[in-house]
């Protein structure tokens, strides 16, 4: 056991500075983004920016839902720089396997009573606490910022709407991260499987917004993970759909099924 | 229990279409150090990588220690030091860190004692291992990679071409380590291409060729393979030699006031031959690993 337990703690160690940073920046962004909505709540500019709108967005609930202190403290969750940070994070954190195959270091590693699972094992354990650790500093920015930069007569998003942001946008990420180990353990270089990976994300990304641009879309969306991410649901009020979870669960755990067997067999 | 240190039985590896090695039998007894050879391809690295299960086998099983390597090799691997060919290391640690980490991983205590003395005969200070091993010559990080194989007294040493890119001395220093180990008992297989060092520490040679075992012996009945060489000057002119040679020996040259010859097996009946000619000196040349090796290596002898 003492030898996975040093696999682990090496892996931490040397993307602890990353996972520290992004975080920091995460929760900094959330933060900012409660200024953002401050400054517009106490010059009463939401009510102006959404008569400016053209009718149709007007009529888009998502996009009323939207234009609140609440809406915008918390696009944080859904801002296509967040999700991508933290997708590109998962990504390089899954595919460290191939890295170290690319170096051959693991030669080194497999040639010590380590079994090949713990490699995968590894990688899991990587990917879950670096999800709870940047979704837990999101939260603890969100709510620092709420707490003390909101003004007055401004409603803060609910501790149940931030949590439910939170455990889907972390069930997103974790199934990119799956994915992501999955391709990384039959990789020999970390830049193939990241790179696969960088444009199967944002392929999927793409879909999906497009999809829920131009409805016919809709029928081939079902295969982007985004998909099961509904951030303006959740922001207009409607419960967290399990169904959501389920999917994104499933994504994640097949992933991770695929990336044991894989590791099992490959030659490295 | 086996008593063999290594027992591969039947390993063949494809690569799509590729052989790279074709039904491999070999057997190392405990306490000796094989020599593993051939060309470039012929196999060598991928056996040894399949003896640590980093590369599975298409068809055959190998043991170490005992243990099915595939299987069982969580067991038997902590009980093993493995030099790989190119040594892949995080530039950004430092050898100290790095000693340490795979030592961890091994899971045997390693004596600092030990790992001092590995240091001293390899002339790495303890200075240097707190340098990133970014900063390290290729020979530093060769070094490393024998500290990291040796530092836990492991029973068996399975080495990828150690001494490449160690100088002259630094190769007696490694010469010098593996005789301590193999006086505490330890079983070597090593793979090499410097056919001098060979010579000098193996007890026997497997050779591999397209990745078949082409020879495998003692160094010694391998040697006796190959002819001496023998070289007879004359103090005066002489004609050229009427008869044919004795058996077992063959004329390579033949002047007015010497002669070359290869002989292969006892040197008597050539001396017999020669009686009544104006000898001044006789020179004889053992022959060497290379001359044998070099002949399997070219396709010559089978």
């Amino acid at each position: 056991m003492k030898g996975p337990l040093t696999l682990i703690s090496h892996s931490a160690r040397r993307v602890r500075t990353l996972v520290l940073v992004m975080g920091l920046v995460l929760a900094s962004f959330q933060i900012v983004l409660n200024l953002v909505a401050a400054s517009i709540h106490r010059s009463n500019m939401f009510d102006q920016i959404g008569a400016l709108l053209p009718g149709f967005l007007q009529q888009m609930t998502s996009f009323v839902a939207i234009m609140s202190f609440a809406g915008v403290v918390c696009a944080g969750y859904f801002h296509p720089a967040v999700m991508g940070c933290l997708v590109g994070l998962m990504i390089a954190l899954a595919t460290e396997t191939a890295s170290e195959v690319e170096t051959g270091f693991i030669d080194l590693v497999l040639a010590r009573p380590v079994a090949r699972h713990w490699l995968v094992t590894r990688s899991i354990v990587l990917l879950a606490a670096a999800t709870l650790l940047l979704l837990g500093a999101m939260l603890l920015g969100t709510l620092t910022g709420v707490r003390w930069l909101a003004p007055e007569g401004a409603t803060g998003p609910t501790p149940r709407l931030l949590a439910s942001l939170a455990a889907n946008l972390g069930a997103l990420v974790l199934s990119w991260g799956a994915l992501a180990l999955a391709v990384g353990v039959i990789s020999r270089r970390r830049a193939v499987a990241g790179s696969i990976m960088g444009v199967a994300a944002f392929c999927a990304f793409l879909l999906d917004y497009l999809a829920r641009l131009w409805k016919p879309l809709g029928s081939i969306a079902w295969i982007s993970p985004f998909r099961y991410y509904s951030p303006m649901e959740l922001i207009m009020g409607q419960p967290l759909p399990t169904r959501h979870l389920w999917v994104l669960g499933g994504v994640t755990l097949s992933g991770f099924v695929i990336a044991y067997v894989l590791c099992a067999r490959r030659d490295v | 229990m086996d008593p063999a240190a290594i027992r591969i039985d039947g390993i063949t590896k494809r690569f799509g279409r590729i052989n790279a090695v074709k039904d491999l039998d070999l057997e190392v007894k405990p306490g000796e150090i094989l020599g593993f050879l051939g060309l470039n391809g012929s196999g060598k690295t991928t056996t040894i990588r399949i003896l640590l299960d980093l590369l599975r086998p298409t068809a055959g099983r190998a043991f170490l220690l005992g243990h099915d390597c595939q299987r069982e090799g969580i067991r038997v691997r902590s009980r093993i030091g493995y030099l790989p060919g190119a040594m892949g290391m995080y530039g950004d640690m430092t050898g100290e860190a790095l000693l340490g980490l795979l030592a961890r991983l091994q899971g045997r205590p390693v004596d600092p004692e030990r790992r001092r003395s590995l240091q001293e005969t390899l002339g790495l200070s303890t200075a240097d291992l707190s340098r990133r091993v970014r900063e390290y010559s290729g020979g530093m990080k060769r070094k490393l990679g024998l500290i990291q194989a040796f530092q836990s007294d492991p029973e068996l040493l399975i080495l990828d071409e150690p001494t490449e890119g160690l100088d002259p001395l630094m190769q007696e220093s490694f010469h010098a380590i593996l005789a301590q180990a193999r006086g505490r008992g330890a079983t070597v297989f090593m793979s090499s291409h410097v056919l001098s060092e060979v010579e000098r520490i193996c007890d026997r040679i497997a050779l591999l060729r397209e990745g078949r075992l082409a020879l495998c012996d003692s160094v010694e009945r391998v040697l006796r393979l190959a002819p001496r060489r023998v070289r007879v000057s004359f103090g005066s002119d002489v004609e050229p030699p009427s008869a044919a040679p004795p058996p077992g020996a063959r004329w390579t040259g033949i002047g007015p006031r010497a002669w070359s010859l290869e002989v292969e097996g006892p040197l008597g009946p050539v001396i017999a031959s020669l009686s009544g000619l104006p000898i001044l000196d006789i020179e004889v040349h053992e022959p060497r690993l290379d001359d044998v090796i070099r002949g399997y290596y070219l396709g010559v002898r089978s």
